[in-house]
């Protein structure tokens, strides 16, 4: 392993040089499909926006003003107020803030527990020891975490835990976690049989360092593909369970709460307290949909040979 | 009339036009509605839009949405209040539910199924002398029997009955006594005002016991399978089907005692949203469209062919504060809280103006409410202030709990949430879901809680026992006083209706200056119906009765 390393280093250019190249080249993609462009400014500008609310957004997100209570969009609050006159501009701002995080920390908490037991479990597999057995029946116990329907299963899980952003975080890890154990394994499985694995084996690497050094490094580029994608479906989600009333406690600015909080008004005309949050929710969801299909291209070898035949 | 209610109409552009918007609307309602769209267009239909169909029909075990109406059309009882034109809308009614000394028991109040009655003047009897040649669905004569067998349920199963037999203080089955084949009393070892004020209450309707008895078994002597399913009883409607979730049909009696209804059949629908129930109203695929939010009345207020009586009625929304929980257990901070509460401006955004300010302590419609002792006028200043004087200058942290499937809660909450940052008060709002509600009020658990309710009876001694008793079920704020408690039971104890106001005023005095609640406000009743729907009667249980309904040709 550290000789097939090293001849890689010696074949490879310089970092900086090497660094230029593949900005280059990811430029170059941008323009070439600029639908990825689009996904990249959308979830850079929400993450920007997310950030920088406090000091952009006109009123408080939090201060109902009972005397401009469901007013249609006009000068002083360009998207209208909602039923407690609170401005639907400074909530829809205020909103990445906690869909965000709480999509960030649920996806980055699945990914590390998933990957984890899912290298433990491919590296252990078809052993024939008691690990073997502790690796099956984790499967298994996916297969059946798996067999519920996902939103069903995050509810269920949030009124266990109760109703706040910690229990929607451990909800949306634990609903998605089965996801990056499978493709961890599945990784696992097929490098641990190549040779500098052998030969660290071998040369008398214990069985964690083979993994985290030689194994879980090599095994990461489709987990980090998926992170993109499930952060905007953990968007979704979030806002699917605030829509339901199982998310965050209102009145936090959240898209899905206020959702649920305007749907009721858009059948007696007042479309924008729900309309306007559903729009931001829709363009961050497609944004890191974009973004994930983005990085699938990037990280796959074969498919960036084809990009890259293309480009030049 | 045919019981199918399309057959025979001619076809007009008109009908094709209601029916496609019917159709468009049946998009978004279960599709069993589907079936009966064009059925609103009828004469002797009558199509109810509701939130739920009836889970029960056994008033002694359920009191979920729908049950009543339904234990409305299958029973009757042995009074009622008479009718009277309602004062605010023309063409609707109203019972008259005021003090009448110079009538008999001091109520206007007349047979229904009893021809006559004998009140007590000490309240310690009732004599009833019944209708004669009055036929239940199952064709059996109402007996005294039936009177008889009716309360022996109560005393049998318990649950709510119990709650009925204590308040009148009938402590055994004896006390019901048969006199004759129609002669029927009740009888009670201390007075009672309330004698003759329960009896048109929902909660006392009289059972067919012939039929209850040919069903009823070892395991189950009172009929409780066969009641919670189907009826047997006096009433002017029969139940046709109930398939839960979906709807409930009701077929008029032409054997009813005062005459078949002018409705024939009344299809009770479950639409579980109430945007999808105004929709369907206005597209006219339903009659009556019930539980509409604030805003969906105010749109439909101008709708053609839509119609809505907005009368007085004895719901009540407050917030119970919880006296056992701190620092509720202090009275300063209980009146902080009503000083900060904006209640105008609740009126005018989430009620749309609407309701009227709770200004008392019980219905504003019942006779000796009294609003002179009202003095929470917003003022946070003055809630402040109080706060200090209480030892919380910097204010505190507490809860708000509201029910989910109530709409018109959260905004509510949401407005009072930042009032109360105004005097430091930081309050974090706990949605509880509509199927738990109940049960998270009547645990006592929550610092502060919403509560929607109406004392049925319309008695100045009964609706203060309700809520501030401190022995009451319902007291859910845990309020005590031993000299509320006092009153309280002194006017249970007199049939002297002058006496019992002046207690209870100085109880609502008290009552209004310890603040147990925040008080929100009185919703009103919001009848929404199609415009060619006559006979819209408010009642105090809040709920229609459909042998009140006509319809014009």
């Amino acid at each position: 392993m550290a000789t097939a390393t090293a001849g890689a280093a010696q074949a490879a250019p310089a970092p900086k040089a090497r660094g230029g190249q593949r900005l280059r080249f990811f430029l170059a993609v941008l323009r070439a499909r600029p639908a990825f462009a689009v996904g990249y400014a959308i979830v850079s500008m929400t993450v920007l926006i997310g950030i920088i609310a406090p000091w952009i957004v006109p009123y408080g997100p939090l201060v109902a003003d009972p005397n401009v209570y469901l007013l249609p969009p006009y000068a002083a609050h360009i998207l209208g107020t909602d039923g407690t006159g609170m401005d639907i501009f400074s909530r829809v701002l205020f909103a990445p803030r906690v869909d965000l995080t709480i999509a960030v920390l649920g996806t980055l908490l699945s990914a590390c527990i998933g990957s984890s037991i899912g290298a433990i479990v491919g590296y252990y597999e078809g052993q024939r020891t008691w690990r073997t057995a502790i690796a099956t029946f984790v499967m298994r116990s996916t297969d059946v975490l798996q067999a519920f329907p996902v939103f069903v299963f995050a509810i269920a899980l949030v009124a266990v835990f109760g109703q706040s952003v910690r229990s929607i975080i451990l909800a949306i890890a634990f609903v998605n976690a089965p996801i990056y154990l499978r493709l961890m394994r599945s990784q696992v499985l097929s490098i641990r049989r190549m040779r500098y694995v052998e030969a660290a084996y071998v040369a008398g690497a214990s069985d964690i360092s083979i993994l985290v050094r030689h194994i879980v490094p090599n095994a990461m580029a489709p987990v980090l593909s998926q992170l993109s994608v499930n952060i905007g479906w953990s968007v979704l989600l979030t806002a699917g369970l605030s829509f339901v009333g199982a998310g965050v406690v209102a009145p936090t600015p959240e898209w899905g709460s206020m959702i649920a909080m305007g749907f009721q008004n858009v059948v007696t005309g007042q479309w924008w307290p729900s309309v306007f949050p559903g729009i931001a929710l829709g363009l961050t969801v497609f944004g890191f949909a974009l973004v994930g299909a983005s990085i699938e291209v990037l990280a796959d070898p074969g498919r960036r040979r084809i990009l890259s035949g293309s480009l030049s | 009339m045919t019981d199918n209610p399309i057959q025979g109409l001619p076809v007009r552009r008109r009908d094709v036009l209601k029916a496609g918007s019917a159709l468009a609307a049946g998009a978004v309602v279960p599709a069993a509605l589907r079936a009966t769209e064009a059925s609103a267009a009828t004469v002797s239909t009558l199509v109810i839009a509701a939130p739920a169909t009836p889970q029960s029909l056994d008033s002694n075990f359920d009191v979920s949405l729908g049950t009543f109406e339904a234990v409305a059309a299958l029973y009757d009882n042995l009074l009622e209040f008479a009718p009277m034109p309602d004062p605010k809308v023309g063409g609707a009614f109203r019972e008259d539910i005021a003090d009448h000394p110079d009538k008999q028991a001091g109520l206007n109040v007349r047979g229904k199924l009893c021809e006559s009655f004998e009140l007590d003047p000490a309240g310690k009897f009732i004599r009833f002398q019944l209708r004669q040649g009055v036929k239940s669905n199952w064709g059996n004569e109402l007996t005294a029997d039936d009177v008889k067998w009716t309360w022996d349920r109560k005393f049998g199963l318990q649950a709510i009955g119990a709650f009925y037999l204590s308040t009148l203080g009938l402590e055994k089955p004896e006390g019901v006594k048969v006199e004759g084949k129609y002669t029927v009393s009740i009888n009670l070892d201390n007075p009672n005002p309330l004698l003759a004020k329960l009896q048109p209450n929902l909660y006392a309707p009289i059972y067919d016991s012939k039929k209850c008895k040919e069903v009823s078994n070892a395991d189950d002597p009172w009929a409780r399978k066969f009641i919670e399913n189907n009826s047997a009883g006096f009433g002017p409607y029969r139940l046709d089907s109930l398939t839960r979730g979906q709807q409930a049909i009701f077929k008029a009696r032409p054997d009813y005692y005062r005459g078949k209804p002018a409705i024939d059949t009344v299809i009770f629908k479950e639409v579980p949203t109430s945007a999808t129930r105004a929709s369907l109203l206005q597209g006219g695929a339903v009659d009556i469209a019930q539980y509409l939010q604030p805003l969906e009345v105010m749109k439909l207020r101008g709708a053609p062919g839509v119609t809505i009586d907005s009368v007085a009625s004895s719901f009540m929304i407050w917030l119970e504060l919880n006296a056992n929980i701190e620092p509720f257990n202090n009275v300063k901070v209980r009146q902080a809280m009503n000083f900060a509460f904006p209640q105008e401006q609740v009126l005018k955004t989430v009620f749309q103006g609407l309701g009227e300010p709770l200004t008392g302590c019980m219905p504003n419609i019942y006779a000796g409410f009294t609003e002179k002792f009202w003095k929470y006028k917003y003022d946070p200043m003055m809630a402040k202030a109080m706060l200090k004087d209480a030892g919380f200058p910097n204010g505190f942290k507490t809860s708000l709990a509201y029910n989910a499937g109530d709409p018109v809660q959260e905004p509510i909450a949401i407005l009072y949430q930042t009032a109360l940052r105004e005097i430091g008060v930081e309050l974090e709002l706990k949605k509880i879901p509509a199927a738990t509600f109940y049960n998270a009020v009547s645990e006592r658990k929550q610092p502060m809680i919403f509560y929607v309710d109406s004392p049925w009876c319309p008695d100045i001694g009964y609706s203060m026992t309700l809520y501030f008793n401190s022995g009451s079920f319902v007291n859910y704020s845990n309020y005590k006083n031993d000299e509320v408690d006092r009153l309280l039971k002194d006017t249970a104890r007199t049939a002297d209706q002058a006496a019992r106001v002046e207690m209870m005023t100085k109880a609502q005095e008290i009552v209004m200056s310890e603040a147990p609640w925040v008080f929100i406000a009185f919703p009103g009743y919001h009848f929404a119906h199609r415009s060619n729907l006559k006979g819209f009667t408010y009642y105090t249980s809040n709920n229609i009765r459909f042998q009140d309904f006509s319809r014009d040709a």
